[in-house]
Order: structure tokens, then sequence, then C-alpha cells
């Protein structure tokens, strides 16, 4: 009976996820309470839970009756009307774009029946180009998040959407009478047109009412530089790929700052071949940029400016005496260095590039652009252009303002879209306090947090991907964001929030925004609705029936191709106020004794706003490896110094203000300085976030938003256990992820042949030479930056369960690629290596040859294929396998998810039973989706079709998959290449993935 | 003293001790022999039962809670996919291993002492079989699929994967438990007719009739017995080199450093046989005190089991050799590290527990009088057990635990669970030892009367050594 | 002392002893039949549905092929069910008063879809795509029969993977040109093994059986 020991006992199986079709069921399913999440997380082996007692019942009851297993009879679950866009089982796919930090990232998102399912960027956008990271592959994640806010509440009642428009409308009544003086609205930078037309109409009607933009990881420092170094707020953008010397103050532009996606795309591409490009980094703490550096150079945050002005006296000896003013000269090392750095610098003019980090002060962005300027990089590697924000002057300081006003009590209505004001401000403003004291707080969130439990007003937000808006890349293109499914509960939008205080709150986000753009674009006006009998006549999936209109056309364009063409604007001509500069970098602080406190958006939930999400808790910090927790990073010498030693939780106090954090030692960081990730220890989270962390922004004060010196690190005696996913950062000596220097590679042929080619073996191998497909990846890791962002693809593609912290903490995550961070080197200062892992597919696989029901076994087409179903759990294979790259359902993790989680599964790929064991399949789900698209049309499955999510997610390209029978594909390329070696080759398993060896390129000066 | 008679002497000293203390008589032997099955109830024996059936309740909740919950339940994970599970299953069938070979090949060598132990030691052995039966199945994460191993046409046309050793293990297990099964119910059979004879009441007789099959004693009888049991005797002697020959595949076969040695079969078989002979000691010191067994079981029996110890640890330690001199002599580096990490890692003490009880406390036994002393031989048994069991963890675990890419390595904890199919285990081993006690005859009544009239018949020439005591 | 046994006892031992061992093997082998049979396949048992739709009178009567309803057969995996809306197509016209289609309206109006009942179920980890066999010549009728004759559709294969695998080893026997792919009648002129060959060169039938050509 092969039907026993299907994933049928009492569990939700990906088919009834399948059968989601109607909207009206899709209700009936979200009223359900939501199941507890991450799934499996809260199991403890004591814990008979219900899913494990349903399920050796039912296995008991297979074994005993026959009839008992098979399940009951399926319904099958049509549509009434037919959607136009939709074929079941064949899944389509939107663009769209998200938010970060008010840009535009586009986006493209995959739906199937009308479920979005998978998030990939935008070739098409200028901040994407193709790519994506760990944060936008977990959004829809977000999206289907059980702990979201639902409905509206006024003082704790439910309004519906039409009511609660009728009681702003009296409360607009109310604010008419003084204008509006006792109206706010703290938001979020954004660059959305849609909603600049409506903060202006919103103040035409309350002119004495203010917007306020807030967010605790903005990059107003680099514009403020710009307002010093050119008397106005600008923009920069950056054309990394023409770059050949990279000078990042602190700029972490490969993974954090900036259009970064398209930087690390761009990077990459200088990586390898005769012009690899140099990058000397200078920063506090080990950042995924400081990985990739040439040269790195450690510093307490508030020596970086220091050390800009040391190059920058060097640069003035090095011909550019422009500079000479904002120079100093250091002591020590560092002027040689400086001096070095300089000389490459001055070597390179207009194919140089030096980048102030979002963290230093405005003076260090000035330096920086006075720097690019002299060095006349402006118009070949820098872009200057005027803000596309609608509030370029983000920061503490409007709201500072606020809070001075809400605390006097000046304030009736404060309307609050920015993410968790409460828990992001600065704690010497003492928000918290202020807000009370507001009459009418009105909090638009998506999920409940600190300032919504606060507000009076409670508003759920519609997720992105439900809704519509538009939003502007630096450059300033546009995109139109459209959504790919009706919100799964009520809930509005901050375009139809705004709108309902010009009293348009049933007008529509849709009809605002596609109006709005008929009106900027210049397209004629709508034309008037036809009437009776040839209404009906029109399709019914349109919204009303109309006379054939030109402008949806260009719509249709417009969202189809996810960019509004040509709508990028033209790079402003500027010179530097050299004067200026100089006066802001005489007024920089000096650098403060004693143990200097520095904060950091964190690589996976960001300012915080993504605490709920569980993938990213569980994906690994990219740097670190922490999973589940924020911690206090310090130098290895540090730590000494203080007696520390990671998992170590101690009092970390500033200014009377402390907090109690866990020590984690990272090989690299600065001495005497400790770094915080921020966003964690929430007062108030969901099931996720609850407990997780701690909260760095309590230590954080308006007047040192980033740096500042004078902290204290006090012994608690207590211990914690940190959840790491990789416990041993060193090589053993080994050959596993391997580096050499640009020149060295000539030399190291004969050893890296050692790494490569036929093994000797007795057995013959087979020979795959004349099969139509012979599957291959490649990866790169000269390319490659560790960011995690296939990890997270990977999840989302193939529904990987999340396993939560103690699960982690008995090393039983699940991750299908894993990213493998070792450090080469003296500890206090080591040089890094990433290395994306995966199954690599085998030819002569150890995994196989020892499963005893044949449940992993090899295709014709060399895929090494783990099949679920026949897999009894026996773990052979994974004892047996030397990369270990196979994961084990301990847990019967996918037992009882959340309905509207469901709706998240992926229909293309198994859902996974408790015991078996599963792991990469180089995505064969679209390796099968192709073959059948290509063999129904009668062609052959192109060489660089396939994609898996890995290759697909990554900004950088370091992964490529194909064909590696057919010389074109790129892969073949990659599999030739001087630098392409085998992992473990010397056991003859035939890896099918193939690395390429790292290249650095440093300075001969500083060799 | 003449030369001969002194000559005489000597070589009665070189015997050593006799195999049987005395002359009594057939009733005598019938009547102490039988006295723990027929005498009434022993105090002590309820209380031990007691004590017992608590370790099997615990070891009961484990099991179903790795089967409600999952493997999750134990400490297992990537790396270390295997741990105490597959420890215990080594260890429980390596102990099997000591009844086939007194049984069967000691048998075919006319051992005459492997008489009065041989059925402790084929129940023993079955007992340790049935232990180690269950980790197999309930290792898997789906066990209710456990006959996916076994071959058979299904509807899906899928067989088993003839290239791994676990469905060899299938067959390898399945055939020892039902050969030991079979030899121990044969050797019982006309034991089992005495106890029909001499049972009190009209209920036991009918009970022990059943099952003795009707014996009547007759020549017929007795000579199917003996073909019989000779027979299975041959088949059961291939049995003690093949099933662990087979149970060491499950790590030689594998390309994992310190699991992939070609020395693993006879080495295992050695180790086996060292920790059955430890667990008869164990059980045999005793009840051979607290039952009286003392005549029929004699120092002479504690002496060769000794020796047998002795022996085979010898072949471990030189199987340990062996790994080590590979771990060099292979220049793998990986390999080098996998020992290197035994001895220096973070499980460095269960690896010198291993070294000090496998290697360093059978040494004692060189000395005769040591042999001959219960208490030492006791303690030396009970250390080689633990010995053994620490050489499978050291094995399986550790070797896991760290392999060839430093960024999986990872650390293996037990959980409560663990504990509990292990130690629980053991329970279920003395409760089912302790009902065997209780009503079934432990020496074989009818092998031990045989013995003695051999002794009577062919007096001093056979057996010199059991002369003095006549 | 009295006889233990009666004369009787051996025969009856005898006895127990054979129909133990007899029993143990009966039940496994019980197994396996049960496994082939329809009771355990699922064969051959009429499925009752919400609405009585008869697909003898569709079929046979009105002639409509099966790509009418099912209309992603040959473009997507699943073969599609139809929306309420295409019964309306005919039958707002057509018995538009039948009780029989009050489920239908009233699917229609309240906006609520019909739940039919699957016959024909796959396990969840198998991928089985109509469209790949639809366009290489395996027609409706070698899988779900001569629907065109059953008041109730039943299922007519045993879906085991074995029988799957049976038609991916040697599929000649099954294809038939494309032209006749919905056929419920068509019966080839001659050998049809051969045809099949000339077919399967024709349309390029390649059929898999590595695992991932069905389970992912």
């Amino acid at each position: 009976m092969p039907s026993l020991g299907l994933p049928i006992y009492g569990q939700k199986t990906a088919l009834e996820t399948r059968r989601w079709k109607s909207l009206d069921e899709l209700e009936a399913r979200t009223a359900a309470e939501p199941g507890e999440f991450p799934e499996g997380a809260a199991e403890t082996p004591e814990g008979l839970s219900r899913r494990g007692f349903l399920q050796v019942l039912g296995a008991s009851v297979a074994l005993a009756g026959l009839q008992a297993c098979k399940p009951p009879r399926e319904k099958l679950v049509p549509y009434v009307r037919a959607p136009a866009a939709v074929t079941p089982s064949v899944p389509v796919a939107y663009a769209t774009a998200a938010s970060e930090e008010g840009y535009a990232v586009g986006l493209v998102v995959q739906a199937h029946e009308g479920r979005p399912v998978k998030i990939e960027g935008n070739r098409l956008h200028p901040a994407s180009l193709g790519g994506s990271d760990a944060i936008r592959q977990a959004l829809v994640l977000e999206l289907y998040d059980p702990a979201r806010l639902r409905g509206f509440t006024r003082e704790g009642r439910a309004l519906a959407w039409s009511a609660l428009l009728q009681e702003i409308a009296a409360l607009g009544r109310e604010h008419d009478k003084d204008g509006g003086t006792r109206l706010r609205f703290l938001v979020a930078p954004t660059s959305s047109p849609t909603l600049g037309d409506l903060r202006r109409r919103v103040l035409e009607r309350f002119p004495r009412a203010r917007f306020d933009t807030w967010s605790a990881t903005g990059e107003g420092a680099q514009r403020a530089g710009a307002a010093i170094a050119f008397g106005r707020p600008l923009d920069a953008t950056y054309d990394v790929a023409k770059a050949d010397v990279i000078l990042s103050l602190d700029s972490d532009f490969l993974a954090v700052e900036g259009e970064h996606l398209r930087h690390a795309r761009e990077f990459a591409s200088r990586r390898e071949g005769d012009r690899m490009n140099r990058l000397y980094v200078a920063e506090p703490r080990f950042s995924v940029t400081g990985g990739m550096a040439d040269h790195r150079l450690r510093m307490r945050g508030l020596e970086v400016a220091a050390f800009a002005r040391a190059v920058a006296a060097e640069l003035a000896g090095a011909g550019l005496a422009g500079l000479g003013p904002l120079g100093a000269h250091g002591e020590g090392e560092r002027v040689k260095v400086a001096r070095a750095i300089a000389k490459d610098l001055a070597g390179a003019r207009g194919r140089s590039l030096v980048l102030a980090g979002a963290r230093q002060p405005p003076a260090v962005h000035a330096l920086a652009a006075a720097m690019n300027e002299a060095l006349g990089n402006v118009g070949t590697t820098v872009h200057w252009r005027a803000p596309v924000l609608l509030d370029p002057r983000a920061g503490a300081d409007s709201l500072r303002e606020l809070a001075g006003e809400l605390a006097a009590g000046k304030i009736d209505t404060l309307v609050v879209t920015a993410w968790n004001a409460l828990h992001t401000a600065p704690a010497d403003l003492e928000l918290r306090k202020a807000f009370g004291k507001v009459k009418n707080s009105m909090v638009l969130a998506l999920r409940e947090d600190e300032t919504v439990r606060a507000a009076s007003w409670r508003l759920a937000a519609s997720h992105p991907l439900e809704s519509w808006g538009d939003l502007r890349s630096r450059d300033g293109t546009v995109s139109i964001v459209q959504p790919l499914i009706t919100p799964l509960y009520e809930s509005a939008t901050e375009i139809d929030l705004l709108a309902a205080f010009v009293g348009e709150g049933d007008r529509g986000a849709w009809r605002l925004v596609r109006e709005g753009w008929r009106a900027r674009s210049g397209a004629p006006p709508a034309p008037l609705p036809l009437a009776g009998a040839a209404a009906a006549a029109n399709p019914v999936d349109t919204n009303r029936p109309r006379r054939p209109d030109p402008y949806d056309r260009t719509w249709d364009e417009w969202l189809a191709a996810g960019v509004l063409t040509e709508s990028a604007g033209k790079p402003e001509q500027v010179a530097a106020d050299l004067g200026a500069v100089g006066d802001a970098l005489g007024k920089l602080p000096v650098p403060a004794g004693g143990i200097e406190l520095g904060f950091a958006p964190d690589y996976k939930i960001w300012d915080g706003r993504l605490l709920e999400n569980a993938w990213l808790q569980e994906l690994p910090d990219p740097v670190t490896k922490l999973t589940w927790e924020n911690a206090a990073h310090l130098s290895p010498a540090t730590a000494k110094r203080l007696g520390l030693a990671s998992g170590d939780l101690v009092e970390l106090a500033r200014g009377g203000r402390a907090v109690v954090a866990p020590v984690l030692i990272v090989p690299g960081h600065a001495d005497d300085a400790v770094t915080v990730a921020l966003g964690y220890g929430q007062q108030v989270a969901g099931p996720v976030g609850k407990g997780v962390g701690f909260d760095g922004y309590a230590l954080r004060t308006s007047d040192a938003p980033w740096f500042a010196g004078g902290a204290e690190l006090r012994k608690t005696g207590k211990r914690t256990d940190l959840a790491v996913t990789q416990g041993h950062f060193s090589m053993e000596g080994r050959a596993i992820a391997l580096a050499l220097d640009h020149e060295e590679l000539g030399r190291a042929k004969a050893e890296l042949d050692e790494h490569r080619g036929e093994a000797p073996t007795i057995l013959e191998p087979v020979d795959y030479s004349d099969r139509t497909y012979k599957w291959g990846m490649a990866i790169d890791l000269s390319r490659c930056i560790g960011c995690g962002a296939c990890t997270a693809a990977c999840q989302a593609e193939n529904n990987i369960p999340v396993v939560g912290k103690e699960q982690v903490l008995r090393s039983r995550e699940m991750h299908w690629i894993r990213v493998d961070r070792y450090f080469e080197g003296p500890a206090e200062d080591p040089k890094s290596v990433t290395q994306p892992l995966a199954c690599v597919h085998c030819e002569m696989a150890p995994c196989e040859y020892v499963c005893p029901v044949n449940a992993t076994v090899h295709s014709d087409e060399g895929l090494n294929e783990m099949v679920y179903n026949r897999c009894v759990g026996t773990r052979y294979c994974s004892n047996n396998c030397p990369y270990k790259v196979r994961r084990f359902n301990f847990f019967d993790y996918h037992g009882d998810v959340a309905p509207t989680l469901q709706m998240l599964m992926n229909p293309d790929v198994t859902v996974r039973a408790r015991g078996v064991m599963e792991k990469c399949t180089y995505c064969t789900q679209r390796i099968q989706r192709a073959r059948i698209d290509a063999r129904v049309g009668g062609k052959k499955i192109g060489p660089d079709e396939v994609v898996p999510a890995c290759a697909q997610a990554c900004p950088a390209e370091a992964i490529t998959f194909g064909n590696l029978n057919d010389p074109r594909s790129r892969v073949s390329r990659k599999h030739g290449d001087a630098r392409r070696y085998d992992l473990l080759h010397e056991l003859g398993t035939r890896p099918r993935t193939a690395y390429l060896v790292k290249l650095r390129n440093p300075n001969p000066e500083l060799a | 003293m003449s030369t001969a008679e002194k000559t005489i002497q000597d070589v009665r000293a070189l015997d050593g001790p006799p195999v049987l203390v005395g002359r009594p008589d057939d009733r005598a032997l019938t009547e102490s022999l039988l006295s723990p099955v027929l005498g009434p109830t022993r105090k002590g024996w309820v209380l031990l039962l007691l004590a017992l059936l608590g370790g099997v309740g615990f070891w009961t909740l484990s099991l179903v809670t790795t089967l409600f919950v999952g493997i999750g339940a134990w400490g297992n994970n990537i790396p270390v996919a295997w741990a105490f599970d597959i420890t215990n299953f080594v260890w429980w069938i390596g102990i099997g291993h000591a009844g086939t070979l007194i049984s069967a090949i000691l048998l075919l060598f006319q051992q005459k002492w492997r008489t009065s132990i041989n059925r402790f030691a084929e129940a023993m052995t079955l007992f340790a079989v049935a232990m180690a039966g269950v980790y197999p199945v309930i290792h898997l994460g789906r066990p209710w699929l456990f006959w996916w191993l076994i071959p058979y046409p299904s509807t899906n046309q899928i067989w088993p994967n003839f290239k791994s050793a676990l469905p060899w293990d299938v067959f390898a297990i399945s055939t020892y438990a039902t050969v030991s099964l079979l030899f121990w119910y044969l050797g019982l059979i006309p034991d089992l007719a005495t106890l029909r004879d001499a049972a009190k009441t009209r209920g036991r007789r009918i009970v022990y009739g059943i099952m003795c099959f009707g014996w009547r004693g007759s020549a017929r009888h007795w000579r199917h017995y003996r073909i019989g049991y000779l027979l299975l005797a041959g088949l059961s002697t291939p049995l003690v080199v093949s099933v662990h020959t087979i149970v060491s595949f499950d790590f030689a076969i594998s390309q994992l450093p310190g699991w992939h040695t070609t020395i693993f079969p006879p080495y295992f078989v050695a180790g086996a046989i060292f920790s059955g002979f430890a667990m008869v000691m164990t059980l045999m010191i005793p009840a051979r005190r607290l039952l009286g067994y003392q005549q029929v079981v004699t120092e002479r029996h504690l002496d060769n089991m000794a020796k047998v110890m002795l022996a085979t640890g010898l072949m471990v330690f030189y199987g340990y050799l062996m790994e080590w001199f590979m771990a060099w002599y292979s220049g793998s580096p990986s390999e080098a590290f996998a020992f290197l990490n035994r001895a220096q890692g973070p499980y460095q003490p269960i690896f010198l527990m291993q070294m000090f009880c496998n290697v360093v406390a059978p040494q004692i036994l060189w000395f005769p009088s040591m042999r001959r002393n219960e208490i030492v031989l006791f303690i030396v048994s009970i250390l080689i057990n633990v010995g053994m069991w620490a050489e499978r963890f050291v094995i399986i675990a550790v070797s896991l635990h760290r392999d060839f890419i430093p960024s999986s390595w990872g650390m293996y904890y037990p959980t409560w669970v663990d504990w509990g199919l292990f130690l629980g285990s053991i329970c279920m081993f003395g409760l089912l030892f302790l009902l065997f006690l209780r009503f079934l005859p432990a020496i074989p009544l009818f092998e031990v009367k045989e013995l003695r009239s051999e002794l009577e018949h062919h007096g001093p020439n056979v057996y010199p050594g059991s002369e003095e005591e006549g | 002392m009295s006889a233990l046994f009666s004369p009787r006892s051996n025969g009856i031992f005898r006895l127990v002893i054979a129909i133990v061992l007899a029993g143990a093997a009966g039940t496994v082998g019980a197994l396996m039949v049960f496994a082939r049979i329809p009771a355990g396949t699922g064969q051959q048992q009429q499925v009752g549905q919400p609405v009585q739709f008869d697909h003898r009178h569709h079929v046979q009567d009105d002639l409509i092929d099966c790509r009418y309803c099912h209309t992603t057969v040959d473009k997507a995996a699943s073969a599609g069910i139809p929306p309420t809306e295409l019964c309306l197509n005919c039958h707002s016209q057509v018995w538009n008063k039948s009780p029989l289609l009050d489920l239908v309206r009233a699917s229609w109006f309240s906006n609520r879809p019909i739940e039919w009942v699957r016959v024909h179920r796959v396990p969840d980890f198998v991928y089985f795509n109509h469209a790949i066999h639809v366009n290489k010549g395996v027609g409706c009728v070698e899988c779900h029969g001569r629907v065109d004759l059953m008041p109730a559709i039943e299922q007519v294969a045993p879906l085991t993977m074995g029988w799957c695998l049976d038609c991916h080893r040697d599929p000649n026997p099954r294809l038939r040109p494309l032209e006749e792919i919905t056929s419920m009648t068509w019966e080839p002129e001659g050998d049809r093994v051969a045809l099949g060959k000339e077919l399967a060169k024709k349309y390029d039938v390649k059929p898999r059986t590595s695992c991932y050509t069905c389970h992912r």
C-alpha cells in the first residue's frame, strides 16, 4: 500500500492549499483563528502534540484497517465566473514595487491561483536589475502573517471603512476651525507622487497642519552632506561598475545603503577578469561590504572622519591641491595606508569612487562629495540628483519639534503612518510620554506594535502586495505599485487614509493613482461611462463599464514593465563649496575615550519592522551567523580585556540608560567599540518576535544617532545560548573555500588542478555527454558577498519550514542552501570568504548507495533526486554526505500551519511530512515546468532558461545554473573557468556544482 | 612421593578446577537445579522484579514519546543523525554473540565446560537480540513504514536498495533471532518434560506439557533431538561471524572518517564476543550465588570465560591500534583529524573511558587468581560492558559530529528520551531474564546429568581435575 | 497419575501450529492482493455528484468535445473543471427550468462554487500534467476509460505507480493521432504498436521514468 505514510494523518496538505479558489472560501479560512508560528518552534521533545497524536493514531489505524488509510474523497471547487487572467496550475507574474526608506525597489511577484507566492527583483528596475535580497524575499511572508492587524477600531469600537470615513470627516470639520493648528501627521519617508499630491491637498485644507517625516534608519546624512557641499540637499547615485578604486568610509553599500542591489551587481561584475576593481573599507564592525574589501581598515566609527581627512590630505599631496584645506594628516600606521589609498585613488581619476556611510555625520559626506568632485568622479561614477523624497529632511530634528508640541499638549490629532515611532524614536525625546497627551492618536500599521497599542484609533494597513500606489527610485524612475490579491483583512493604504482627510476616502487608491498619472502623463481624461445594455456587454473584470480609453494601453504597459518609461530625472551640475565643507569638518566632535557604542540597522529585520518575520529571524546574520536575536558585538581583544566571552549577558549602559545584552565576539571588529543591531527587543510583539533580542533604541539619543562614546559593559554573571548556525569559522587548513590574490592565480594552476578534473576511481563513471540536458551549477566565490538572499529565496520557493530558536540551538535548521563564512588570518583583523553551499548533486553520490529504500537516486540527467514520499527516514544519507547539506524533518513542522500561511505554500513543491529527509533539488519544479512547456511547444530548453530560486535572487549573480551539455550556456563557461574547482574533489564525488576561487586585488604597496 | 605421582599431580594442577563439583545423583541434581523454578517465590526476586518494572515503564514512555513526537524527541541532529539509537543497537547485537558462540561453536568443538552455561548464554542472546531489534525500527523517521526495507513486489514497482547495508541488517537480525530462538527452545524441550513430571500442580503440568511438545524421552525422540541440535549448531555457527560483520558494514561501506575502515568486520566480531562474555559473566556471577549453582557452574567456567574475554579484548585492542595506524598511514587529513578529535575533542572523557574499560581493565585477567576471583571478574565484566558501549558511541556519534566541512560541525547532547531508551532497554532485558530464571531451568539439566555420567564412567583420564573432590 | 492429554491432543496441537503459520502468511498475501484489486485502488466505484451530470448524454447525444468543458487539458497541468459560467452557456437557454439544474443556477446567482466530488485522485506528492500527455498522443480514454458510457464518472485505471510506469516504459500501444485525442471510440486500422512507433517518432514521445518526473 504505497499510500501508507503519506502526510494524511490529520495533517493539512499542499493540495488543500492549492484548492483555494474562491474569495468566499478564502474569507472563511482566514476567519479561522491563526495557528501557532513558527511551526514546530514551540514543539518540545516532551510535548505530545495533537498532530503527533493524530499521526501515530493515523498510522496505527492505517496499519490495522486498510480502508482507513484512504483519505475521504476530496472536493473539486471550480470558479463560478472564471477570471480571465488565471489558469489553475499556471502561475502568473506581476510587476510591482516595494518601498525601502521611501525609495522604490522594483519587484516581480509570482502568483498561483491568485495567491502571491514568490517575489523576485525586476530586471528593468534600476534599484534591482533583477536581483533581490532576503528582506525583499520575505515580504510575502509578512502578507500572510496570521498576527496581522485587522480592521479599524476607535477607542476599542470596531468601525467599518465607511463608518471610519464619517468619523474622519467629523474630525476634519473639527480641525477646519483652526486650519489644522492642532493636527499633525507623522509619516515615513516616501517618494510617492500620489502621496505628494494628497499631502499638498491636505495642507491646502489644513494650512497650519504639518507632516513630519521620521525614519530611524534613514539616509538623511547624505542629503545633509550634499547641502553642506553644494548648498542644497541632493541624492547621489553611484555607477559602481565604472569604478576601478573604491574607498568606503563605513558605507555598507553592497548590502544596506543606497541602491545596494544594483551596487552589488555592478561591483561583482568587476571582481573577475583582468579589470578587477579594488575596494578599501574603513569601518568599525565587520560588515558584508567589509567582507569583500581588499583592504579592510577597522577603526571606531568616530575615527572614520579623521581617517577620511588623512586620505584627503594625502590626495592633496598627490596633486589634488584643492583638498588641502580639508585634509589633516593622521599619525602612525594609518598615514602609510592613507597615502597608499590616496595614490591609488589619484591614479584612477574619474574611475574612482569615495562613499560615506549613512551612519557617518554630514560633514564626512560633504568631504566624500568634495573628494569625488576633486577626483573628477562626478558624472562618471557619481551622479547628483534632486531628492525624489517628498521630505528630504527626515531625521530627529523634525521629530524633536513634534515631540515638543505633543508634550506641551498643543496637538489634538496625530496621524501616524511611520513605523512604530514609539519604539524607534530617540530615547531622549521621551515620545512615549508625549504621545499619551494626544486626544486622537490615529495609527496605521500592518501589525500590532507598541505605537498601535498606545493609539486611540488603530487602523490596519494593507500590505504592499495588497495595495495600489506609486514610488520612485533615486534616479527618479517611477514604478506603479499594484496589488496581487485583494486585502486579506479589512485594511487601508496610506493613500486611502490621506484621501479620507480630503473627503475622497471612498474613491479608492486605484482611481487616485491611476487618474493622478493620467493627469501627470497628459493623457486625455477618461471618457464618460456607458449606460444600460452596452454596460452589461462589457467584461465583468474591469472596474466599471467604459468606452475604450487610449490611456488604458499606456497604463497596462506601465504595469507590465513595472517602471514608467523615460521617467528618470537628469543629473544636476554641482560645484562643492570647499570652505563650507572645511567648516563642517572643523565642527566635528573629537572621538571620546572609553568604549564607543555604535548602532546599525539589522541585516534581517532592518529597523525592526520585520521582527515578526520568521524567515528573517531564522536567517543567519550574513556576518555572525546569529539567528533569532541580536547581540553586542565586540572584538576579541576588547572582550579579552573585559573578561567576556560570547554568550555572557552584560549590562550595556550609556548616559544613564542601560539594557541587558548578550555578548558576541566578532573577528575583525574595531577595538574599544561595541556594535548593536537595532529593532529587536520590542515591547509589543506577536508570537514570533516576543522576547526576541534586546532594544538598542533604548540607548540611542538624538544627539548621537549612530555612534556615541562612553559606553560601559558590566558583567551580570549570567549567560545565554546564542543560536549561531556556524560554530566554527576556521577551515582547519583544509581546502574548502579557496581565495587567491589576483596575480597569484596564474601560478596557482598546478595547485588548483589537484582540486578539479578526473579523480582516480575503480568505478567507471557514467557518461552524461550524450544526454540532451546535463544540469549543473557554478558558484563564483569572487562575486558572492554572503548576504544570504539565496537562503531566503530558497526558503520561499521550496516551502522550507521555520524551526525556531530551540531547534537551531540543536543544529536542526532546515535551510537547503547555507552561506558559510570562513575567516582567514589573525582573529583580530581577518580576511573572510563566504561560500554558499547546497546539495552539489554529486555524480557519484555517497548518499545514494546507502539509502535502503531507493529514496534518493540519480536521474538520467545527473540530478541527485530526493524522493520524499519514498523516504522512511533512516538518515543514513545525511551521515554519508560529506557536505552535510541534507536536512531532516525532526518534527512535523508543517503539521498545523495557519490557514493564511497555507496560501503561501508553493503548490509546485511537496510539503514534507515528519520523518523525511530533504535537500536542494536544483529547483527541479522549475526544470520540469520548463521541460513540459518546451516539449509541448516542440522546443528544447534554452541554455540559461532554467533559473533556480537562489540564482534568480542573487544580487551579485554569483550563482549560475544551466545545461552543461550546451557549450553556449553561462554555466558551461563557468565550469571551464581557470578559477574552477570542486569542493572535496579528493573524495571522487564528482559534484555538479563547481566553485570558482575568490579573487582579491590587494594594493602591492600595502602587501 | 614417586616422580610419576608427582608428574600426575602437576598435570592435574595444570587442568585447573573441575567442571562439576562432586558426583550428585540425578535426583539431587534435579532437585537442586529445578528448585528456583519449582520452589516458592522469593521476596528478593519480587522486589527486583518491581524495580525492573519501573525501569520498563520509563522505557515504554520513551518509546511512546518517540513514536508520537518524532525523532526530534531525541538529541539527534545534522550532523549527528545517528547517536544513542544505533549505539544501543550495535551494543545489544554484540552482546548477543556470546550465546551463539558458546552453544554452537563450543558444542562443535566438544568443549564440555559449555554444558552448564550454554542455556544461560542462549537466553541472554535471545533477550539481547530482542532489545537490539527495537532500535532499527524506532530510529526511522517514519517507523510505520519499516516494511519498505523488506523486498516484496509492490504496486509501485520499487525494491529496496541492496547496495545499502541496512536491508542486509534486516536479514541478518531476523535470521539471527529466529535461529537463536529455535536453538534455545530445542535445548529446552527435554528439561521442560522433566519440569512437567516434577511439577506439583496439574495446571503447571499442562503448561509445561504443551511447551515440551509431548516429549517422552524415547530413543527416537533423543535421536531426532541430537540431529536437530547439531544441525542448528551448524547453522548458527556462521551467524556468529556474519551478523556482526554485516552490522559493521553499516559503517565500513560509508566514506565517513572513522567509519570507512576495512578492519571493522573482524574487529566488530571480536568486540561482540568480548562484550557478550562480559554480559554472561555479569549475569552468571550473582545468579550462581543466589540460585546455588556453584556446584555446576564452577571456577573452571569463570576461568575459561575470563580467558576468552582476555583474548577477544586483545583482538579489540589490536583493532584500535590498526585504526590509529591507518589514520596516520592514509595521509588523509580529515581521517587523521577524526581520530585526534576522538582523543582531544569535546568527547574526550568518553574516549578515555573506552580505553580504560576495554584495554586496561581486562589485563588483570592475565593472573589466574584474578580469573577465579568472583568480585574482580564481576567488576571487570561490568567495566567491559560500559567500555564497549562507549566504543560504539565514539565510533558513531563522535565520528559524525566533526567531519569534512568545519562549518557544519555540531554537538550531540542526549535528551531524557535517549536515556530512557538506553537504560530502559537494560531494565527490560533484566526483566526478561528474571522471568526466565523463575519459570525455566537456567541450567540444562539433562546435559549436566549426561556430563556427570561421562565423568563417572570415563573417570579421571578424561577429566583428571575432577578427582580430588571424589 | 492420570494422563495429562487425551490422544486427540496431538492432532489439535499440530492443527494449531498449522493455523498460526498459515494465518501469518495469509495476512501478508491478503494485503498484497488488496493493494491490487478495485477495493484497494478505488476503481469501479460510482461516485455521486451534487449535480446529476451525465457524461453519456453530453458526450454521446450532444457530441460535445471534452475540451469544451475541460478547457485547459492541452495547455496546463490541470484539465480544468468548468466554472458555473460555462454550464450556463447552454443551460441559460436549454433546460433552464429543469429542477436538476437548480444547484447550478443557485451557484451562479449566489456566486458560490459547486463543490464536485473528486474521482481521480493522485497523492499530493504526484505532479501529473495533462498537457504533456494530451500533446504527445495519449488520449483521454487511455486513463479515464469510456467516459461516454458512464452515467456517473468512475475510476477505471488503478492509478498505482506501477500502472503509470507500465506506460512510461512502453508508451507505443497507448498512442493515437492528435486529431483523435478526445475520441472515445477511435480504433486504429492495423497494428497499433506499429502505428504507435510512428506516432512516437512523429510527436517526439520520450516518456521519462526518473523520480522527479512526477515527484517534486
